[in-house]
């Protein structure tokens, strides 16, 4: 079997592995709380909800009488059917309607901003570090590194309020205007675009930094190495060696620190949402945690997690593409 | 009796030595000064918690940061917040390093099975994202200090864990080690003796990284409503802001001295780790020097520069 | 009289660091003629690869050129533009690397890295670009299969010779050979010699040859200069070099290299008065065997590192072992240190079964009889603690000595190994010694607890050629003075020819041959003990000059 499917299907168990982890863990926690989750629920619960609303949320943890092993496996077998429970903050929606409906949203406006702070800070990296004389390589990584270390809500805070309140550039929150109609119509995709702006600007500076920090210090020690000097002494353009020789080996230990920054980096995203009230997931986490909609809490780590090893085993792949010594 | 003298200068030589760098002085500085007011601070302002004035005003010489929506005095919030936050924080960063540094050394040292079965817990933890986990954790648990050091420690040890464990690896396969284990030292005294005093700087960084994240996600809980709301910390001063609608009214000064005080934390903290980064690779510092030896004009990347006398 | 190709005048190289400016290479000057393979000879430090790169202007920073000329047909390349540098590079002067192993950009195809330079200096590409790069392998006897391989995939004598086809790429007229063949086994290092000589011939391009090996230049050098210390010492045709030449360091060079081949010299090393061994061994092997599992999901990836090894050494014995890289010798020093379990096979220790398959927990009496000295002076010693520290511990944990006896046992341990006075060195930390003092250190560490065998894992082969001949005789004087049996690992047959009594050659993780010495050396049986014998004497070249046809060898895999 070739190395590289080898690989694939080694990480791919390793994910199976996290995910079902993930599930135990989802399936533990409520369990594990001092005193029994149902008097718990209920406890917390009296008297603000109606008795079917209790009910339901009994039965989205499988909190039976059965055995505990009989509970965990309807409980899988509920999840990997696609059910994952009655939300109480929407009660008496489905949590996964709920999940699907924000879900775009947050992989749209995350996912984008995502790839242009990654695009970006890597490629200002590379040339940060090819030109360490310039002006810029002083001054742009203690201002980025002071950016990031601001928290993303806060950063959006600021900048909603700058560009929203204050000066009317921006609109103040959802992922499109009011007056368009949903649908592959110009004025809708032009409105989510408008809305997205700030929210995906925010993100972006904030990230921005690490990004290309991470790219710099890959780029200054490939820069190092045996085969550029020798990249160098075989009179080779200048921006070839910057970027086939230098950039493409610096990138590789950027992608694999990429696959594990996305769940960082997610939960900023999340935040972000929240201030701007875009409708993803983080707003639905929100109403969530206001609401202690633990079955709607649970349903978005599932969610998040699932997307989060996906994107992992994406990464994956990339890697095997971009480096030669993972395949054959 | 001489080896008792060279561990204690083993430790003062390392901090003598980070101490001397411009950056990682600059930034313990700042962080120095914060934990200063965190201490001191609340005993010398006025409460926090007493509505004073009227809500929602803007800076003045009675309030220096203005009031919130309560009517509480920001700046007294400000200061009395930095003590739980930074309190918990740092706590948070010693208890994942200590975490980190015991099943990273354990699984990098030991190798083989054991680290097959650490690692992948390792592994499992650091792709699983922290906000929802933390989330759904906060939520059953009671709010407070203890919950969130609690939740921040669970979702945070991975990754110190795995950067350790890699350090550990690469220094077991060093021959001092295989030395040691022929002259018959025992596996521990060889990981606390031998190993991990040349892992000062990678432990500290640790640290440091560690306490940026924990400050960020606590903040980001408390934003979300899960600590205790009733307590003066700088994330329920930013619930409080955003829960009392200041952006819709306006009023910048309920939010930006707290965020700003966060921001300025993690940068000195920052600063410190670029300052940890070059005391350890010293080539860093020598092609600085070299930058400012040589004129910016004969810098041509790939060519060596020629010092050119008068011709 | 024709001008000079090369011309170098007054070169001076500077490095900056953060404790001041160090001059690397202090007022050098040689001239190279069209068609002659000058030679620059120095140890580590010598600063013969400075000058070599900051004739092509390719020292990374932080380093300086502060003073010089240097005339590639009659242009300065010191002081051109930066622009034109590029034009000298590859067209007038190109360069094959130290470690060929890393010169090569691993995630770009051999292909791609043979046609970047086609397409950049001649402005090939497509099929044309194509035809040349096979031209070129062929050259050097690579099969055209591997244009489309990546370095990863090949192995170090094939990435030796690719950089080599890179580098007659454009055919300058002169070519830098900087160590090219350090990095590689003797035997696969003198075949790339052999095919670079041979493309010489053929091509007739200019060499200068960078080594710190005199031995090799000897033999097919025209010129040579030798440096130390950033200045050159001697600079004279090899003939008169080979006599002795004018400076004491040359002739110091010229006898620290002991010949693997001939008659045989006298007085290298003390030897005790009678080489009579008791037939009781006091190390046994029987029958060792490690293979090594790499598990892949599906493919289990095997290696037999050690193949049914047996042997026997005596008390006060000095034996060599010797193999190339891959041959399982330093894999044997590690289990007969018991620092890995093998899979299979006894150890005897004074004729007692030491279960070393079988248990995990080394007793500590056998850490006291069997001890290590590493390959690597700068790795075995913990760069934070002192000397005294190194030396304390296992005295300390043995129980072998009080806190009191300990100071003046360790000063007296270090004088035995050549470092005066002792109390000076006790204090010192490894980086304040050089390569030299560190592995003295390193062996009055091993020697320290009175062990009835030292196993020696490649002692001097990190060290300069002018201070091997010194440490070996430690080894030597400790085996007169005290009877010690020393396990001499080491892929240098002629330092196993002077100091082991007895030489072991091992081959892919099997005893090829075993035999007296001197025995061995002048009558091996086997072929490959042929090979090796061969390729360590001198005048290696003269038969190849006469035997025009090598084909790729068997040992490039």
């Amino acid at each position: 079997m070739s190395k590289s499917i080898s690989y694939l299907i080694r990480r791919l168990g390793f994910y199976l592995v996290a995910a079902f982890a993930a599930l135990t863990l989802n399936f533990i926690i409520p369990r594990m709380m001092p005193g029994d989750p149902a008097s718990i629920i209920f406890a917390r619960f009296r008297g603000k909800l109606k008795p079917e609303a209790i009910e339901a949320m009994r039965q989205s943890f499988g909190l039976t009488n059965d055995p505990l092993l009989v509970q965990y496996w309807s409980y899988l077998k509920g999840i990997l059917g696609g059910n994952l429970g009655t939300s109480i903050a929407y009660f008496p929606e489905p949590v996964a309607d709920i999940i699907s409906s924000g879900l775009f949203w947050t992989i749209f406006l995350a996912g984008s901003s995502l790839i242009v702070a990654f695009s970006i800070g890597t490629l200002l990296g590379v040339f940060i570090a090819w030109n360490r004389t310039g002006r810029l390589d002083t001054l742009l990584p203690p201002t980025l590194a002071f950016l990031g270390a601001f928290p993303y809500f806060w950063l959006a805070m600021l900048s909603l309020y700058i560009f929203g309140f204050s000066l009317n550039w921006f609109p103040l929150g959802h992922a499109y205007g009011n007056e368009v109609t949903p649908g592959p119509n110009l004025s809708f995709i032009l409105s989510v675009i408008y809305h997205a702006t700030l929210p995906a600007f925010t993100m972006i500076f904030v990230s921005l930094g690490g990004w290309m920090l991470s790219m710099r210090n890959t780029m200054i020690s490939t820069l190092g190495a045996d085969y550029i000097t020798f990249a160098n002494a075989k009179g080779i353009s200048s921006r070839l060696i910057m970027l086939r020789y230098a950039a493409r080996n610096a990138i590789l230990p950027n992608l694999t620190g990429f696959g594990m920054a996305l769940g960082f980096i997610l939960s900023g995203a999340l935040l972000t949402e929240i201030i701007f009230s875009y409708p993803g997931q983080g707003y639905l986490l929100l109403q969530a945690v206001k609401s202690q909609d633990f079955p709607l809490m649970q349903g978005i780590f599932m969610t998040i997690t699932f997307a989060v090893l996906a994107a992992n085993w994406l990464v994956d792949i990339a890697i095997l593409i971009f480096d030669p010594r993972t395949r054959k | 009796m001489k080896n008792k003298i060279q561990h204690s200068s083993i430790v003062t030589r390392w901090f003598a030595g980070i101490i001397s760098n411009k950056k990682a002085l600059a930034g313990s500085c700042i962080i120095l000064f914060f934990v200063f007011i965190a201490i001191i601070g609340p005993f010398l302002i006025q409460s926090p918690t007493d509505f004073l004035g009227t809500p929602l005003s803007p800076p003045s010489f009675k309030h220096l940061f203005g009031t919130n929506g309560q009517g509480q005095d920001v700046f007294s919030q400000t200061i009395s917040g930095a003590r739980q936050t930074l309190f918990v924080g740092f706590s948070a960063g010693i208890l994942v390093v200590l975490i980190g540094a015991l099943i990273g050394g354990i699984a990098g040292y030991y190798g083989g099975q054991t680290d097959d079965i650490l690692s992948l817990i390792i592994n499992i933890f650091l792709v699983m994202p922290g906000l929802p986990l933390m989330v759904i954790l906060a939520s059953w648990l009671p709010p407070g200090p203890g919950t969130l050091l609690g939740v921040l420690v669970l979702t945070g040890w991975a990754w110190n864990a795995r950067v350790i464990r890699s350090q550990m690896m690469t220094f077991r396969n060093r021959d001092f080690v295989s030395a040691a284990i022929i002259s018959g030292e025992k596996n521990i005294r060889i990981i606390v003796v031998e190993i991990m005093p040349r892992m000062l700087s990678l432990l500290a960084s640790s640290f440091i990284g560690a306490s940026i994240y924990a400050i960020g996600a606590q903040v980001g809980l408390e934003f979300l409503g899960l600590g205790d709301i009733s307590t003066v910390t700088w994330g329920t001063n930013l619930y409080w802001a955003s829960n009392d609608l200041a952006l819709l009214t306006e009023s910048w000064w309920t939010f930006v001295p707290t965020g700003l005080s966060i921001a300025i934390v993690s940068f000195a903290l920052t600063l410190i780790n670029f300052g940890i980064d070059e005391v350890t690779n010293p080539r860093l510092i020598s092609e600085r020097l070299w930058r400012n030896k040589v004129p910016r004009n004969m810098i041509t990347n790939g060519i060596t520069p020629v010092l050119k006398k008068h011709e | 009289m024709n001008k000079p190709l090369i011309s170098v005048e007054k070169l001076s190289v500077n490095y900056i660091t953060d404790t001041g400016s160090v001059k690397a290479v202090n007022n050098v000057s040689f001239e190279i003629n069209s068609g002659e393979i000058f030679g620059l000879v120095g140890e580590s430090g010598s600063g013969k690869s400075t000058v070599v790169q900051a004739m092509m202007r390719i020292l990374p920073p932080p380093a300086l050129i502060s003073n010089g000329s240097v005339k590639i047909n009659n242009r300065d390349i010191l002081s051109v533009v930066d622009s034109e540098v590029l034009g000298f590079r590859w067209k007038e002067i190109s360069i094959v690397m130290q470690s060929a192993l890393n010169a090569l950009n691993p995630v770009l195809s051999v292909r791609e890295q043979i046609c970047d330079v086609l397409k950049t200096h001649k402005g090939l590409l497509g099929t044309l670009a194509h035809n040349r790069a096979k031209e070129l392998l062929s050259l050097v006897d690579i099969d055209r299969d591997r244009l489309n391989s990546y370095p990863h995939q090949l192995s170090g004598g094939m990435k030796q010779r690719i950089v080599i086809a890179i580098a007659l790429a454009i055919m300058p007229p002169i070519i830098i050979m900087d160590e090219p063949t350090t990095a590689l086994d003797v035997i696969v290092e003198r075949e790339i010699l052999a095919k670079i000589i041979e493309l010489r011939k053929k091509l007739g391009f200019t060499i200068l040859f960078i080594t710190h090996d005199l031995n090799l230049l000897l033999d097919f050098a025209d010129r040579l200069a030798i440096m130390k210390d950033g200045k050159i010492l001697e600079l004279d045709n090899v003939k008169n070099i080979q006599k002795g030449g004018r400076h004491p360091y040359t002739k110091k060079l010229i006898d620290s290299i002991p010949s693997a081949s001939g008659a045989r010299q006298k007085g290298l090393f003390s030897k005790p008065e009678s080489l009579d061994f008791p037939d009781m061994p006091i190390l046994e092997v029987q029958n060792l065997n490690k293979i090594f599992q790499s598990s892949e999901l599906f493919k289990k990836d095997k290696l037999i590192a050690v193949n049914d090894v047996s042997f026997k050494v005596s008390q006060g014995e000095i034996v060599g072992l010797v193999g190339e890289s891959g041959s399982g010798k330093s894999t044997i020093a590690k289990l007969v240190t018991r620092l890995i379990r093998p899979t299979s096979g006894t150890i005897y220790l004074n004729g007692e079964n030491k279960k070393v398959s079988e248990s995990r927990n080394v007793p500590l009496e056998y850490r006291k009889i069997v001890q290590m000295v590493f390959q690597d002076p700068f790795g075995s010693l913990n760069s934070i603690h002192t000397v005294y520290h190194h030396l304390a511990r296992p005295l300390l944990r043995h129980r072998l000595k009080s806190e009191n006896e300990l100071f003046l046992y360790i000063v007296h341990l270090l004088e035995t190994v050549g470092l005066s006075p002792g109390e000076k060195f006790a204090e010192k930390f490894p980086h304040e010694m050089s390569g030299g003092e560190r592995q003295r250190v390193a062996i009055a560490r091993a020697l320290s607890l009175e062990p009835q065998i030292i196993v020696a894992d490649e002692p001097t082969s990190m060290l300069d050629v002018s201070i091997r001949m010194d440490i070996l005789e430690i080894f030597a004087k400790m085996r007169k003075e005290n009877n010690l049996t020393v396990l001499f690992i080491t892929h240098d047959l002629a330092s196993a020819r002077y100091l082991a009594d007895r030489i072991i050659v091992l081959k892919d993780g099997s005893i090829i041959e075993e035999g007296a010495s001197e025995d061995l050396i002048q009558s091996p049986i086997q072929k490959y003990t042929k090979q090796l014998v061969r390729a360590a004497s001198p005048g290696w070249f003269h038969s190849l000059y006469k035997n025009s046809d090598n084909k790729e060898s068997k040992n490039d895999r």
